[in-house]
């Protein structure tokens, strides 16, 4: 599975589902070494529209977490402070490069991705009955 | 300038805090959970000025101190300087935003059209006091039946999809194709680790663009927007237009650092204005000026106020209130506000001292038998 899908969509996933779905893959990925865990800061460059120069917005607070796990680096970075969800999808991240496991890591990620694409859509159609025909008199 | 080491004190600065969060109620993880769903604007206001996204801390620090911003966005910063700076995301591009509100009050055809998204423009200003009574009441006001989301999605041309899928450009390059901007200036994508940062390096004026939009995406809005509301009522140079103003979710893109590949680590509510100024131009010129605001959360007072202090403070001859080193040095909010709060603690030596001067100037004009009463310096802990 392309890595953008995967770590896109389980960094926005439910935290819960995507724990106990990586309980169930830790013996197939054994051994496992932690090389990162950690919270700290992610800074958000914009481009504005007067000069098309950039400049900071502001920071994030992210976690990050970078194993090796199943043969393979796992890497995944996710907005908030929750480390043990940054380290599962870094777990997910590697099995999905070492090939541990990939029909199983393809079929959650996927319905997942669906479970987001349907909350997208509904906010979508929200905002679509807000549009205004103007007109001038 | 003198200082005088305090001493004692402990158990009433013990009891004092104590009596706070007696009298704010008591702090939950609960409690904070609802503020962070139930009071999104406000979360957004603390993030954008402690210029930390964190919606999970800025509702903590709102409950840990009551619901008072200033000591709720201190708080965000302070935690914010405990935190190593490990990324940096590539930068945010308006049309790329997934927008949810987007309007223009200076064309009303913009491409992609005008969307209301979530807001409360056109709602009637009336409590509704049915729910202190029980009742459910729903939040929308009007008395109006709104299409079904799939009559919605099925009779408009631009469906949902569309929406989050970049089909709204920015109103002022629909404008640069018309000829009525200047064209942007050719140039190589920006470094998002090499940008001008006033969190590392301090402001000097005129300041690099890059640390006036920062300063203003981490400004005060009260302070903005008194600053801006002066420039509207007249005391400005300019008579501005809501060129666009935009409210959306931007991703924030990170790079994998093995494989170099380019994800999303999450999504950030963030919210930009534009506004235009007409017949400013030099002969030649094109007649039209923007200025330009924007911040993390959905802040529309903020952008609007801070984007007409752009187009303020880029004239040639501002007003004194509007000249850059005014407006940046006096809307930051933790300066400005711990500047306020610092002259409530002890200045027993800097006011004895001058009642001293008084007292020496009294004293050569006193007729006889005339007294000042005492100062006591020696009374406590003083500057």
């Amino acid at each position: 599975m392309d890595q953008h899908t995967l770590l896109s969509t389980l960094a926005r996933a439910d935290s819960g589902a995507v724990k106990a779905f990586v309980e169930d893959l830790i013996p197939a990925l054994e051994p496992i070494t932690v090389r990162e865990n950690r919270t700290g800061l992610a800074m958000l460059p914009m481009e504005e529209t007067v000069r098309d120069e950039a400049f900071y917005l502001g920071e994030v607070l992210i976690a990050e977490a970078r194993v090796r796990a199943g043969g393979a680096e796992g890497y995944a970075a996710c907005m908030g402070r929750d480390l043990e969800l940054a380290l599962a999808i870094a777990l997910l991240d590697a099995a999905n490069a070492g090939g541990v496991e990939l029909g199983r890591v393809e079929a959650f990620v996927e319905a997942q991705a669906a479970a987001l694409a349907a909350e997208d859509e509904a906010l979508g159609q929200q905002v679509e009955r807000t549009r205004v025909e103007l007109e001038t008199f | 300038m003198a200082y005088v080491a305090a001493r004692g004190g402990e158990r009433a600065i013990a009891a004092s805090e104590e009596l706070h969060g007696r009298l704010s109620g008591p702090l939950s993880g609960e409690l904070v959970r609802a503020i962070e769903r139930q009071l999104p604007y406000l979360v957004d206001r603390v993030m954008g000025e402690g210029s930390l996204y964190a919606p999970e801390l800025a509702a903590l620090a709102l409950a840990q101190t009551g619901g008072d911003l200033y000591e709720a966005v201190l708080l965000l910063r302070a935690y914010r300087s405990t935190q190593p700076r490990i990324a940096y995301a590539q930068p945010v591009r308006q049309g790329e935003l997934r927008t949810v509100r987007r309007i223009s009050a200076a064309f009303k055809d913009i491409p992609g059209g005008q969307i209301l998204g979530p807001s409360l423009d056109y709602s009637h200003r009336l409590l509704k006091l049915g729910v202190l009574d029980g009742q459910n009441v729903e939040l929308g006001m009007l008395n109006v039946e709104l299409p079904s989301e799939q009559e919605t999605s099925s009779a408009d041309e631009h469906s949902a999809f569309n929406i989050q899928h970049s089909t709204l450009p920015a109103v002022a390059d629909w404008q640069r194709a018309e000829g009525l901007l200047e064209p942007l200036p050719a140039g190589e994508p920006a470094d998002p680790a090499g940008l001008p940062d006033v969190t590392r390096e301090p402001i000097s004026f005129p300041a690099p663009r890059a640390h006036r939009l920062q300063s203003l995406a981490r400004a005060d809005t009260g302070g903005v927007l008194a600053l801006g509301y002066a420039s509207m009522r007249g005391y400005g140079m300019s008579h501005p237009t809501v060129n666009e103003l935009r409210l959306g979710y931007a991703e924030l893109t990170l790079r994998h650092p093995v494989t170099g590949v380019a994800f999303s680590a999450g999504r950030v509510r963030v919210s930009q204005a534009e506004v235009v100024d007409t017949g400013a131009g030099k002969p030649g010129e094109s007649p039209l000026r923007l200025g330009f605001t924007a911040t993390i959360g959905w802040n529309e007072v903020k952008t609007i106020a801070g984007a007409m202090l752009d187009l303020e403070m880029s004239a040639p001859d501002p007003h004194p209130a509007h000249r850059e080193e005014f407006v940046l040095y006096h809307t930051e909010p933790v300066e400005s506000s711990g500047f306020c709060i610092h002259y409530k603690l002890p200045h027993y030596v800097t006011f004895g001292s001058a009642l001293d001067n008084l007292r020496k100037a009294a004293g050569e004009g006193r007729r006889e038998g005339e007294t000042l009463p005492e100062a006591t310096p020696s009374a406590g802990e003083a500057k």
